[in-house]
């Protein structure tokens, strides 16, 4: 079995559709549906990547658990792959944009856009977790 | 600018005055020697008998002694901050020595006869005016005795008596002694009286210039604290975010309210909490206690209720669940007062002194105007905000859902659930494109959206709500027909026309009629009413037998757009944005917005509305070209 991954997104539909994908490529895959949830299952046991999603029950709940990761010596290693569907004109800018409000503390790994390419999910994936050694 | 209290004080401690009598009783002891030289000599010259010998030396040693007052005086002015003092001894010793010379004068032209023995009084009343009450009874008393001593003279012999001038109008030459001493007596009551006139005079004067100090002390000081509070305001209007706002608002007021320290705890969405939202002055363990529970603070519950409240000397009283903390900050007193805008609080504002009753009447006064206008500026900024984030908020519900459905697109047209054949595979094609153009279409309304909120209400126009009504009614009666609902539509009196934007009264009444046939069981009825009020108003009510909205739900129903996330609105079932729109078009336009409702049995919601009187003449200039 594959690297652990563990989707935090409240869009139902979505986590499906993410699932199956990283399924394909014989991923081992959890869900949560919010902050709280999400960081339950972290708890519960830690996963090789975490796919996040932003806005959940609150409209910075994806950021908030990103922060309390980042802050835990236990979990502050965990990459994070955050997903996004911000104002399009906040997610044109790109990712720096949101370093420059965020200040220098970024916690996410990397940062991909709504809606999802199966193909570009699957290489972002991968490419986390070969930097990370995890596979 | 110099405060106005402190010319005052100079003006009424006569220190400014004294300053410069110095100098103009320099000048006019030039042009009084200058005239008396003068003088004597014509006298001379008209064959008067005085000895103008004498009188040249004397008046040419006046000279020359005011040429070193002038020297002195120069050198007092000197200094950077003129002594007070100096120019009191400087003004006694002019004031003696011209004392001095006038009796020398006044002997030797001819004694008290001498007619210039009436300019005694001059220097009793420029004593009485410049120096203090003793000072000038002191001058008065040797005035009486040097005018005794020429009496004496003149009795006795013993200096050679000078020609009288002219007749003297208090002492007639050629007396007998006891007529000279009832004169004298005449004279010595005059010149006690007017010692006495004018000292009396002068203290009266100052006591009334002091207590023109002191309210002219409050009047700066209230000015000083409502320029400051000016300044406050205009602060807070520029905040952008609301934490800066109350930031401002703490800050603003430990400085002009000169405290040690001020606190602002907000109300949270179920008014059963207090939480520190600023704290300015005090440490962050004072805001560590966390939020404040209402139940269990009678204190707060009291300032919630409206009554402000004030403690003169903490220690003495035990208000506090953590006394030690409160001791631990140094307050000594503090003042408290709700922070409303209407009938809404919003919180609670406090401000901390580490002096024991430091709060009087005066200050709750300027504080509750303080709070008020504190108040106004929270409640612009958060609508100002809640504008912004209702936008973003139906965005993202926008998009979330399209996101959802592109990926499962992707996700079959890359093959990961199954190969599709060439006809599956073009038509899944074209929803993606389709999906693309409806993602700008989002973002186009977004950004038309930002747009006017950044702009104001200059677009509106008279709009006829009848007409909007009408075209409604064609659309969702056959809705309601379907659904086995019965609808009515009246229409009262004489509907006033409404100063807005057509699509916008469109939106207000197609969402009530909608949300009611949508909640509306079959069998039920729906009845719209349009009617016009007085005051020139429309009256919107649309009343349905739906299913009704329970009653501890009914106050959350409006405010939702004012919290910052509540799921139950957005449920997948309904975007829920719905009376969302209606009460932010309702307050966009300045009307007001209730509901009655029974679960079970139905719900009413009345909007009132302002009619405007800018109806266009022609109905074909009205809202059809709008």
């Amino acid at each position: 079995m594959g690297a652990d991954i563990l989707i935090i997104d409240d869009d139902k539909d979505l986590v499906n559709t993410i699932r199956i994908i990283l399924e394909s490529r014989g991923y081992g895959v959890r869900a949560a549906h919010n902050g709280e949830e999400g960081h339950a299952a972290i708890l519960e046991k830690i996963p090789d990547l975490i796919i996040l999603d932003v806005m959940m029950s609150t409209d910075t709940d994806g950021f908030d658990l990103a922060f309390k990761l980042k802050n835990s010596p236990h979990h502050r290693d965990i990459p994070i792959l955050m997903l996004s569907s911000f104002p399009q004109q906040m997610a044109e800018k790109g990712p720096e944009s949101f370093q420059h409000i965020l200040g220098e503390g970024w916690p996410v790994t990397e940062f991909h856009e709504k809606p999802i390419d199966p193909d570009d999910l699957l290489e972002a994936v991968e490419d986390i977790l070969r930097e990370e050694g995890r596979i | 600018m110099k405060p106005g209290y402190q010319l005052i004080k100079e003006q009424l401690f006569f220190r400014k005055e004294l300053i410069e009598r110095a100098y103009w009783m320099i000048q006019l002891r030039w042009i009084v020697t200058g005239v008396a030289l003068v003088a004597g000599w014509v006298g001379h010259f008209l064959d008067l008998k005085h000895p103008i010998l004498s009188l040249t030396l004397l008046f040419l040693f006046v000279a020359l002694n005011n040429a070193a007052f002038s020297l002195i005086w120069r050198r007092l002015m000197a200094h950077e901050r003129p002594e007070n003092r100096k120019f009191g001894v400087f003004a006694h010793v002019q004031i003696s020595f011209d004392l001095l010379v006038l009796f020398c004068v006044i002997y030797l032209t001819g004694g008290i006869s001498s007619p210039l023995l009436i300019f005694v009084f001059f220097h009793i009343i420029l004593a009485g005016i410049l120096l203090a009450p003793v000072s000038c009874f002191i001058y008065a008393g040797c005035i009486l005795l040097a005018t005794a001593v020429l009496i004496v003279l003149q009795e006795t012999a013993l200096l050679p008596p000078q020609p009288v001038l002219f007749q003297s109008l208090l002492f007639p030459s050629a007396q007998s002694l006891p007529n000279v001493l009832a004169l004298y007596g005449t004279f010595a009551a005059a010149i006690l009286m007017a010692t006495f006139l004018i000292t009396t005079l002068k203290a009266s004067l100052r006591a009334k210039g002091k207590s023109l100090l002191t309210i002219s002390r409050e009047l700066d000081t209230s000015n000083t604290k409502l320029t400051s509070l000016y300044e406050m305001v205009r602060e807070m209007e520029l905040c952008t975010e609301f934490q800066d706002l109350i930031d401002s608002a703490t800050r603003n007021a430990v400085r002009i309210m000169g405290v040690k320290g001020c606190s602002i705890k907000l109300l949270d969405d179920q008014k059963k909490q207090l939480k520190f939202a600023s704290v300015h002055g005090l440490s962050d363990d004072y805001m560590a206690k966390g939020a404040i529970d209402i139940d269990q603070s009678p204190v707060n519950r009291k300032i919630l209720q409206g009554s402000f409240f004030t403690i003169g000397k903490i220690q003495k009283q035990d208000y506090f669940q953590y006394p030690e903390d409160v001791r631990k900050e140094g307050i000594a007193s503090m003042m408290c007062l709700p922070l409303r805008v209407e009938k809404v609080i919003l919180g609670v504002f406090c401000v901390y002194s580490d002096l024991d009753h430091y709060f009087g009447p005066e200050d709750v006064k300027f504080f509750s105007l303080m709070a008020d206008l504190t108040a106004i500026a929270i409640e612009s900024l958060k609508r100002e905000l809640n504008k912004t984030w209702f936008l973003r908020k139906a965005a993202h519900q926008l998009r979330s859902p399209m996101g959802a459905v592109q990926s499962m697109l992707e996700l079959i047209l890359k093959g990961y659930q199954g190969p599709l054949d060439e006809p599956q595979r073009e038509t899944l094609i074209r929803c993606r494109k389709r999906l693309t153009m409806l993602g700008d279409v989002i973002n186009d309304l977004l950004k038309i959206g930002l747009e006017r909120i950044a702009s104001d209400d200059t677009a509106y126009h008279a709009v006829d709500p009848e007409q909007i009504l009408t075209a409604l009614e064609d659309l969702y009666s056959p809705r309601a027909t379907d659904k086995g609902v019965d609808m009515t539509f009246i229409k009262e009196g004489t509907v006033p026309w409404v100063l807005a934007d057509e699509r916008m009264i469109d939106d207000l009444f197609s969402n009530l009629v909608g949300n009611a046939i949508k909640y509306t069981p079959s069998g039920g009825r729906v009845t719209v009413t349009l009617a016009g009020e007085t005051g020139h108003r429309i009256r919107f009510e649309v009343a349905d037998t739906g299913i009704g909205i329970p009653e501890s739900e009914q106050p959350r129903l409006f405010s939702e757009f004012f919290r910052a996330e509540n799921a139950k609105a957005f449920k997948e079932e309904g975007t829920g944005l719905g009376l969302v729109i209606v009460k932010e078009i309702t307050d966009r336009l300045k009307g007001t917005l209730s509901v009655e409702s029974t679960e079970g049995e139905g719900t009413r919601f009345t909007c009132l509305l302002p009619g405007t009187t800018k109806i266009p003449q022609t109905a074909d200039t009205g809202p059809d070209k709008g």
